[in-house]
């Protein structure tokens, strides 16, 4: 060690060394990771609306539709069967509710509950249950209401978009 | 790693001795002459040279987009195959008549086997003290001649290539699509009559292992289609045509009018 | 901070010795590009690594995109290529460093020939070497193949009728290759898992090994 002066310049050169190992890694990473995230940052094409039926159709009581989506999964386009539980509420709006329970994701099922408890919808994985409008009974496993999909109604048709919240909140049963 | 000494200590039950080594860089006067600690010094300027290295090839991989030909079609007679360039040297090699067919022993293990086994044995075939190239001549002589050879082979089989089936970089055919045969298209009774022709154009001009040649007209010139039937060109051989020169005329006059 | 972080781990491990082994080890004049610029030919091992890197890198990300299957492994790198952002210069990346890792391979081992560095005691590091050469020759054969084009089908098609032509056990490494009768969906992933795991592995262990022996033997000395 011949003094101060040399260790500065190992300082030195220690910091440039970090600073171009950085650069090398950032130029090899950088593409490399924007590749990667590209799906956090890909906005969803939000997808056609589809048609599912007439207005008149649907009364009070939820009636199950079936029908089916084009989707484009990367370079997997497909169709897929969606289900929606579709009625007219009392305001005169068609509400249509996604079948997939919110506890565990198993499929609903209208007033098929053997212990006879009318007007809901009821999930066999654990019992969870749901009011007419999708809301969730307190205290069964479901914390969550059932989704919605985005209607829109023109001309006397119905058509179902993409799956959003429903902003109801849980009801006691 | 870890001496059997009576006096070391260990870190608890472990084989890590209790000795710290203080974690310090070796003063520069420690390396003689020119040399250099690898660290932080030399790695540095490799790594700068790196750096810019990665630059260009980043530029090299936007400015040139990675070819992606049509997917895969087994039954793509117009596809010429060719290896990846490092491959085309063995794949030339096997296309000289006394390197394939009953020499094929040959030209796979007799040739490239001894060059790859002689190659891993070097340093028991090339076994004296002397390491300057001049000084052992015959393992520099070798080496210089396969050197030569694969850039000789691989030339050639690029140059074969482009000189059959046309410029096409990337190493395909790919870039020439073949006009799209017309299902409908009925060729004239001259054609018809020449089975060796429609070998390779197909029975209707459609084109299988050739070129389709149902529109040939606008491409030829009469004198041009009569010499390209004489005289061959690329892969067509020469004198595939039977008949007289008055139906040699007549096909000529037919394809120059296929338009 | 760090530098307690660094002690912690130096206690338990006594890491110390094998990092001042690694960056105080000297690097003689005679292979500094900076003191005699021929010496850049000594550069070409470094550059090989620096590549593979590169290649391992780009190969990992790549595969989060890609399918070994006939109906979609094209599709999927058309997607990858020309829809995901980066993907032209992810796939750019490890497709032409597949040929630049060749290269300077090709140039390293002529450097080491004609300085007859393999001489005495390096012969093993010599062999490694030429091991490593013929496992990156199979990961371009194998990843030739995978985007399932026709560029590719038919060079994996030639390839395989050229191993069919060896005497004896060419039908059989054919076969072995082809994972069936013809150049189709078991070849795909037979060749993925070749070219992903099997040759992978072998050149990482083989990489380590020859890395051991060079810092073991040092480099070798002036002409």
């Amino acid at each position: 060690m011949s003094g101060k002066k040399e260790i500065s310049r190992r300082t030195f050169l220690n910091y440039a060394l970090m600073g171009t190992g950085g650069f090398l890694a950032a130029g090899m990473i950088t593409p490399m990771i924007r590749f990667a995230i590209d799906p956090l940052l890909k906005h969803s094409a939000g997808g056609d609306k589809v048609a599912v039926g007439n207005a008149d159709e649907f009364g009070p009581e939820p009636k199950r539709i079936d029908f089916k989506v084009h989707t484009k999964d990367g370079w997997y386009e497909s169709e897929t069967t969606m289900a929606a539980w579709v009625r007219k509420t009392e305001e005169g709006e068609i509400l249509a509710l996604s079948p997939v329970c919110k506890h565990l994701g198993c499929t609903v099922d209208w007033n098929t509950n053997p212990d006879g408890t009318k007007d809901q919808y009821f999930c066999p994985c654990h019992l969870g249950r749901y009011a007419i409008n999708g809301e969730n009974i307190l205290g069964t496993p479901p914390l969550k209401p059932l989704d919605e999909y985005e209607v829109e109604v023109k001309e006397g048709k119905v058509y179902l978009g993409k799956v959003i919240p429903n902003p109801r909140q849980g009801v006691a049963g | 790693m870890a001496k059997h000494d009576k006096d070391a200590t260990f870190v608890g039950d472990s084989r890590v001795s209790a000795k710290r080594i203080p974690n310090i860089s070796p003063s520069y006067s420690d390396f003689p002459g020119k040399s250099e600690a690898f660290w932080p010094n030399f790695l540095l300027k490799e790594w700068m040279v790196a750096a810019v290295g990665l630059i260009a090839f980043l530029v090299l991989t936007v400015s040139h987009e990675s070819p992606l030909t049509a997917k895969a079609n087994p039954n793509d007679t117009s596809f010429v195959p060719l290896p990846d360039w490092y491959f085309l040297f063995l794949y030339q090699l096997l296309k000289y008549p006394w390197a394939a067919g009953d020499y094929v022993i040959l030209g796979i293990l007799g040739i490239p086997g001894v060059a790859f086994g002689a190659m891993v044995l070097v340093p028991w075939l090339d076994a004296g003290k002397e390491r300057r190239p001049l000084k052992r001549p015959v393992t520099t002589g070798l080496m210089m001649l396969s050197l030569f050879s694969i850039f000789f082979l691989t030339w050639a089989a690029h140059d074969e290539h482009v000189k059959k089936h046309g410029a096409s970089h990337g190493g395909a055919g790919a870039n020439a699509p073949a006009a799209a045969a017309d299902p409908n298209f009925k060729a004239g009774d001259i054609w018809t009559a020449q089975a060796s022709c429609q070998g390779c154009h197909g029975k209707n001009l459609e084109g299988t292992a050739g070129p389709n040649l149902q529109k040939v007209g606008e491409k030829y010139k009469p004198e041009e289609i009569k010499e390209i039937i004489t005289k061959g060109k690329g892969s067509m051989p020469p004198g595939m045509f039977k008949g007289s020169d008055e139906d040699l005329n007549k096909l000529v006059e037919y394809l120059a009018s296929l338009k | 901070m760090m530098q307690k972080m660094y002690d912690w781990v130096d206690e338990r491990l006594n890491i110390t010795p094998m990092w001042r082994d690694l960056a105080d080890h000297e690097v003689p004049e005679h292979v500094n590009p900076a003191h005699h610029f021929s010496a850049f030919v000594y550069c070409f091992g470094g550059l090989t690594f620096f590549i593979t890197v590169i290649q391992i890198l780009s190969g990992m990300f790549l595969s989060m995109y890609y399918v070994p299957d006939i109906i979609n492994a094209y599709e999927s790198v058309k997607y990858l290529q020309t829809e995901v952002a980066f993907g032209v210069i992810v796939r750019g990346m490890h497709h032409w460093g597949a040929s630049l890792v060749i290269v300077m391979m090709f140039l390293h081992t002529l450097r080491v020939f004609f300085t007859g560095a393999y001489k005495k005691p390096r012969e093993l590091n010599w062999v490694v070497g030429m091991l490593i050469f013929f496992v990156m020759l199979g990961l371009g054969f194998t990843g030739y193949l995978l985007p399932w084009d026709n560029t590719a089908y038919f060079a994996t098609k030639v390839g395989l009728q050229i191993a069919d032509t060896v005497p004896w056990v060419g039908p059989y490494l054919k076969t072995l290759l082809t994972g069936g009768e013809i150049v189709g969906a078991q070849t795909l992933t037979r060749f993925f898992a070749i070219h992903v795991f099997f040759l992978p592995g072998a050149l990482l262990g083989l990489l380590g090994a020859h890395f051991v022996m060079i810092r073991a033997q040092g480099i070798s000395g002036p002409l």
